[in-house]
């Protein structure tokens, strides 16, 4: 899922201090797990922002706010909440706030968080990051574990010299990609296979930005 | 071919050091160790802005080197260059004549002064390796002809002490196989257990340089083995750098390096050693007359 975290409150409202009238828009799928855009944090903003004497029109948690149709469609029943508004304040990821974007081109659109990584949930609003969307997943080769993510510096070949007692240079709090990766190839009887493979330098073409994906499949 | 590699195929046993160029436009110390070195050591490593400290480029200070009549080792990261990058600075260092380069990753920026530099490592280690030989074969990483192609004695460094071993023998493997010929390790403070390492190195049909690093203190040695990976001064050294106490310490330090350089040697362990004497660079002739090497 996308991991955000809540901007600071008060750089929020300096950001919207022009406006008067906001919805809030949250998301019920990474948002909502975060923390960052589920009922509960819209509640807390619509507080925040009245007692700052603005005027919420109304606030909703879409279903999924990267989905613009579906959002589109989700928010015909807030026409007149949303005909008073000037500000809307999304509160999922930047992808989400895009959807907004898109779908009311005449109003100000405002995110309340930072996006951060696409992240794996290991306990309740705890979050680790494991893929980049690379656009080219080695997962294959390096035993389940992408060390283009876990390795501050992406090595793709084994440990660098940094490893102190299978912990990374940079924070004794990561734990060596290399390392991780390395035993557990061994578990799996491919310690040979690693010793064996050279992986060569990645192509980082298959993730020139902005990417775009039509996986449709034409009817005929 | 570079009288580095001559040296290594020649049989002797080799000394390297270092220069560290400095922070800002004032060489003047840096130009007094290069011509305190030069003739004693058979080459000199130009460090890559080191721990990820921004300095004079590597390249700029091999050349100078050369000028002063002595053989650099250009040390050559992946933190602050792309392929494109990487590449267009070999030829450039294979023009002017310096034919020796060390492969490394490099220290994480966030180690250095500019911790919200974007780390670019497009390639790694054993990958830069790959370019390297590529080069010297007239081909560029995308496989387009050279007009001229470079020659140089290529090396990659391997840390003996690393925990766990394992993957870290791994990987030096997968550099041997990338076209390394040489290899300067992390620095070493117990010969028996680097002879254990050289019985598996050995294996591999390359050129080892011991690694060394002045104990100036029973502290530093500490301070060594709680926060530089890849590093262990064993318990008896740090014994004998207390009992040598303050005044005594850095004589102490030299002795415990000369000694190690001299069993080195003298049985043969590796093919020579790299002294890394970090802003001390006037002690290595005098460690190296007291192994015996001068």
């Amino acid at each position: 899922m996308i991991i955000t975290k809540k901007k600071d409150r008060k750089q929020l409202l300096e950001n919207v201090k022009g406006y008067k009238n906001f919805f809030l828009l949250g998301c019920s799928e990474c948002a909502t797990l975060c923390g960052t855009g589920g009922q509960e944090q819209l509640e807390e903003l619509k507080q925040l922002l009245e007692a700052e004497g603005k005027a919420v029109t109304g606030a909703f948690v879409a279903k999924t706010g990267c989905q613009v149709l579906g959002t589109k469609v989700e928010l015909k029943q807030f026409k007149e909440a949303l005909a008073k508004t000037d500000c809307i304040i999304v509160m999922s990821c930047g992808a989400g706030t895009q959807s907004a974007v898109e779908l009311f081109d005449d109003k100000a659109v405002y995110p309340s968080n930072d996006s951060m990584f696409l992240g794996n949930m290991t306990r309740l609003q705890m979050f680790d990051e494991r893929c980049s969307l690379c656009g080219q997943c080695i997962l294959d080769k390096t035993g389940g574990i992408c060390p283009v993510t876990a390795c501050p510096k992406g090595i793709l070949n084994g440990p660098c010299g940094g490893t102190k007692d299978g912990h990374c240079e940079v924070s004794p709090d990561i734990p060596c990609a290399w390392v991780r990766i390395y035993d557990r190839m061994k578990k799996l009887n491919k310690v040979e296979e690693f010793k064996a493979t050279t992986l060569d330098a990645k192509d980082w073409s298959a993730s020139i930005k902005p990417r775009k994906l039509v996986a449709r499949e034409e009817k005929k | 071919m570079s009288s580095f590699q001559e040296a290594l195929n020649s049989g002797k046993f080799v000394v390297t050091a270092e220069v560290g160029p400095p922070k800002g436009t004032g060489i003047k110390t840096m130009l007094h160790d290069i011509e305190l070195l030069k003739g004693k050591v058979d080459a000199l490593n130009v460090t890559d802005n080191q721990s990820a400290v921004m300095r004079i480029c590597s390249l700029a200070v091999c050349k100078i080197v050369l000028e002063h009549g002595a053989e650099p080792i250009l040390q050559m990261t992946c933190r602050d260059r792309n392929r494109i990058g990487l590449q267009s600075d070999l030829l450039g260092a294979s023009v002017l004549g310096i034919n020796n380069v060390l492969c490394m990753t490099g220290d994480h920026v966030l180690a250095g002064d500019h911790k919200g530099a974007k780390p670019v490592y497009d390639v790694e280690s054993v990958q830069l390796l790959k370019i390297v030989d590529g080069l010297n074969n007239g081909r560029d990483m995308s496989g387009n002809e050279l007009k001229g192609s470079t020659g140089f004695f290529q090396g990659a460094v391997v840390t003996p002490e690393a925990n766990p071993l394992e993957p870290q023998m791994g990987k030096f493997a997968k550099k041997v196989a990338a076209g390394a010929r040489f290899f300067q390790t992390q620095a070493i403070y117990d010969v028996d257990k680097f002879r254990e390492f050289m019985a598996e190195a050995r294996k591999y049909p390359v050129k080892v340089l011991a690694g060394f690093v002045i104990l100036k203190s029973a502290g530093m040695a500490n301070f060594l083995n709680n926060n530089v990976p890849g590093i262990r001064v064993p318990q008896e050294l740090i014994d004998e750098m207390k009992a040598a106490g303050k005044e005594k310490a850095l004589e102490t330090g030299m002795d415990i390096a000369a000694r190690h350089i001299r069993r080195l040697k003298e049985e043969k362990i590796c093919d020579g050693v790299h002294i890394m004497a970090i802003g001390m660079e006037d002690k290595v002739p005098i460690i190296m007359e007291k192994a015996g090497l001068l």
